[in-house]
């Protein structure tokens, strides 16, 4: 099954660096990305595809890269507003 | 061209069976070697795209090869097919295992690295195997000690030179009398090798008596390339039991 899920990932972030994991996180799974508002300190995107890999999509960015700390992540179904 | 460029052996062809999976080395690269049920032998990284297991470890069914941790199942072009996980997911075509080219000759798997490789050695006509030596030295210095050791004929009567012949860049030929053998060059890493040596010829001829003849004069090669400051103390004959 198909879904939209908006995601809102904040903590201790590198823009430029949690952008380009996501990027290539949502592509390895298949998924279409939108990035919307990008700060240090909160990062809004949404994702589309199969509900499986948005989980795994979640999981991964929850993570994050190296550089980055993530302490917070808000999911929403549907499209960022 | 690069030696990635190369076509390169990766193992005797009959030491990968029907149904199993092995792993080796190519130019520190990590690769598994696995033959489908049907007898097709493929190589591909040696890592399952999921959490980075070894497939090498994993188990072949039919055409698939499934990683141990996850049973994540991939086809012949390295597609993952099914997740156990999420049975009805259609797994999207971004999972997927790089795939190497592959193909058999003389008696040996060979894979290359890069899309834009030599042509594969030529069909080397019957081969009978004989045995891969693994040693703890570069190519270059293998390959050296061919013209070192002097083979003696097996299927001739007599004395006979030794000659060794280039066939590729990973490909040599030691001949004596109407001897020859075929021997495979991967480099595993700069200080490791593989060699894999198979008899040229019928298996009613070498069968037997001819592979242990040979063998004999590979596990000396082996002790000459590990032993080379000390070649006077080289056994005239090691027996496979011995080593």
């Amino acid at each position: 099954m198909s879904e939209s899920a908006s995601f809102v990932f904040s903590g201790r972030l590198r823009t430029d660096a949690f952008v380009e994991f996501a990027r290539h996180r949502a592509a390895r799974l298949d998924l279409v990305i939108y990035i919307g508002s990008v700060s240090d300190e909160a990062i809004t995107l949404t994702v589309r595809g199969a509900s499986e890999l948005v989980d795994a999509f979640e999981m991964a960015c929850s993570l994050g890269p190296y550089e980055c700390l993530v302490l917070d992540v808000t999911r929403r179904a549907g499209l960022a507003a | 061209m690069s030696s990635a460029g190369f076509w390169h052996p990766v193992g005797l062809s009959h030491s990968i069976e029907a149904g199993s999976s092995a792993g080796t080395r190519l130019l520190a690269r990590e690769l598994v070697i696995w033959r489908d049920t049907s007898g097709v032998a493929h190589v591909w990284e040696d890592r399952c795209p999921h959490r980075g297991m070894k497939l090498s470890f994993g188990f072949v069914r039919g055409d698939h090869i499934a990683c141990l941790y996850h049973g994540w199942q991939y086809d012949r072009g390295g597609y993952c097919q099914y997740i156990p996980a999420h049975p009805d997911l259609d797994v999207p075509k971004t999972f997927k295992v790089p795939v190497y080219p592959t193909q058999e000759c003389g008696g040996m798997i060979w894979t290359t690295l890069s899309e834009n490789s030599a042509d594969v050695p030529q069909d080397c006509g019957d081969t009978l195997p004989l045995r891969s030596l693994y040693l703890d030295c570069s190519g270059d210095t293998a390959i050296a000690a061919l013209g070192r050791l002097s083979l003696t004929p097996f299927a001739s009567q007599g004395p006979a030179d030794t000659i060794v012949n280039r066939v590729t860049e990973t490909l040599y030929e030691v001949a004596a009398g109407q001897d020859r053998l075929l021997i495979g060059v991967q480099a595993i890493a700069d200080d490791r090798t593989a060699m894999h040596l198979a008899i040229r010829g019928s298996a009613e001829l070498y069968r037997g008596r001819g592979q242990r003849h040979f063998l004999d004069w590979a596990l000396r090669l082996r002790h000459l390339i590990e032993h080379p400051r000390n070649t006077a103390s080289a056994p005239r004959s090691i027996t496979a039991e011995a080593i």
